[in-house]
């Protein structure tokens, strides 16, 4: 059961997990391309200036937050998240060098994973809007 | 003669799935047994498979809590029914990248995979799209993404610019651009190795959920009605159905669509102790049959 002040800190810090999981996501997407050899991967992609811009949003929302003791725990999943992925953005500074941002990054998702499985309402994958997402149990 | 053993592999399934998200137009129509299924292919000494499933230990919970999936068991279980175990498999396909056709990548160690650049190469430019535009992220899981950075650096991700022509000996790889994703392709296997196969079978992906798609609701009069999900269009759908159909020389049940109940009513099959079904759609020369 959700107490209600729990409830209030999921709704608000939903959009701070999407960020983070979008920065992730945008950093993976270069890397195949670099991994892959794509002319498409640099340094100076622009997505790469989106994606700082939204790690910036994420981490003002994250020192915003105040959560109860039932949410702690995905707080703390959250933090380290976030801590994760912006030393690999920083690793993009420069050169794409694939390994040393993946391991960050991979651990940043990690966390974001543990943070989805923490309380309810935080989702890995927008399943309603895949091909499962019409079987939704009611 | 048959070159390939060919084996439709259920991994899960959700009983009731509603027919609208699978048939354009079919609101208030009940619904439907989805099987969850990849494709074996097996002979010329390659296996080979069609899309690997979804990766339970990220998914199964949510995806079996809250969207009514069943039955999910893992690829060396579901392969171990017809002998093979996923360390063997050496080359995968990848009709597009929804964590419930590529989600199972490091299952399968030493396994190359075939994906279209372009499926790849949008997605990473949706991801750079604002907020807003999040409907088009749709069935992407970013763990995928960096599984797929995984594959790139060891030379086991190929990335395919369009259609491709003996990929394996009478297997191609067809390009199917803005339909059910950005990337889509299906894979034609000329199961007599000819040029002009006259026992080809497609494997589609989700360019079709059911024979619905591809040929109507009245056999007799036969028309394609497109999927109930596209990111790209439904007139790229609809083409892509009229290219597959064409590639079989109009025979539709030699399109497989993956989530089809009814192959089991079209091709020999059967259940196995967990529950899944096998469906046995060719068997190689010399090939035992594994579901008999």
């Amino acid at each position: 059961m959700i107490d209600d002040a729990t409830a209030a800190y999921i709704v608000e810090n939903r959009k701070c997990f999407e960020d983070l999981k979008q920065v992730a996501s945008q950093l993976a997407g270069l890397l195949v391309l670099a991994a892959a050899g794509s002319k498409e991967a640099a340094p100076e992609h622009p997505m790469l200036g989106a994606a700082r811009e939204l790690f910036r949003e994420a981490d003002d929302a994250l020192r915003r937050a105040r959560p109860t003791e039932r949410a702690r725990r995905h707080y703390d999943y959250l933090a380290r998240a976030a801590v994760s992925i912006g030393i690999a953005l920083s690793e993009a500074d420069g050169v794409l060098n694939v390994d040393r941002i993946l391991i960050p990054l991979r651990a940043g998702y990690t966390e974001l994973e543990r943070a989805a499985d923490a309380l309810p309402g935080f989702e890995k994958v927008a399943y309603e809007r895949a091909c499962c997402g019409g079987g939704r149990v009611q | 003669m048959s070159a390939y053993s060919l084996w439709v592999m259920e991994y899960a399934a959700v009983p009731n799935y509603p027919q609208s998200g699978l048939i354009y137009g079919m609101h208030n129509q009940g619904t439907r047994k989805l099987p969850y299924c990849y494709v074996v292919i097996k002979g010329q000494g390659q296996l080979a498979m069609v899309d690997v499933g979804y990766n339970h230990k990220a998914h199964g919970e949510v995806l079996a809590n809250t969207y009514g999936v069943r039955g999910w068991h893992s690829p060396r279980e579901v392969l171990g029914e017809i002998g093979i175990q996923p360390e063997d498999v050496s080359n995968i396909f990848i009709t597009h990248a929804h964590f419930d056709h590529m989600g199972n990548i490091e299952d399968f160690p030493n396994a190359t995979f075939y994906i279209q650049e372009r499926e790849l190469s949008k997605w990473v430019w949706t991801m750079s799209l604002e907020r807003r535009f999040r409907w088009l992220m749709l069935g992407i899981d970013p763990a995928d993404i960096m599984r797929a950075v995984d594959l790139a650096r060891q030379g086991r991700l190929v990335c395919v610019d369009g259609d491709r022509e003996n990929v394996l000996p009478g297997i191609d790889l067809h390009a199917a651009f803005d339909t059910h994703t950005w990337g889509s392709m299906y894979v034609t296997v000329r199961n007599d190795l000819a040029a002009n196969s006259q026992s080809s079978f497609v494997f589609c992906g989700d360019l079709a959920y059911g024979y619905e798609n591809l040929r109507g609701h009245d056999p007799k009069d036969p028309e394609y009605i497109p999927i109930g999900l596209a990111t790209g269009s439904q007139f790229g759908v609809i083409m892509a159905a009229e290219a597959m159909v064409k590639s079989v020389g109009g025979d539709v049940h030699r399109v497989i669509p993956p989530h089809e109940e009814r192959l089991k009513d079209l091709y020999p099959s059967r259940i196995t102790k967990a529950g899944l079904r096998i469906t046995e759609l060719a068997l190689a020369d010399g090939e035992k049959s594994q579901v008999v």
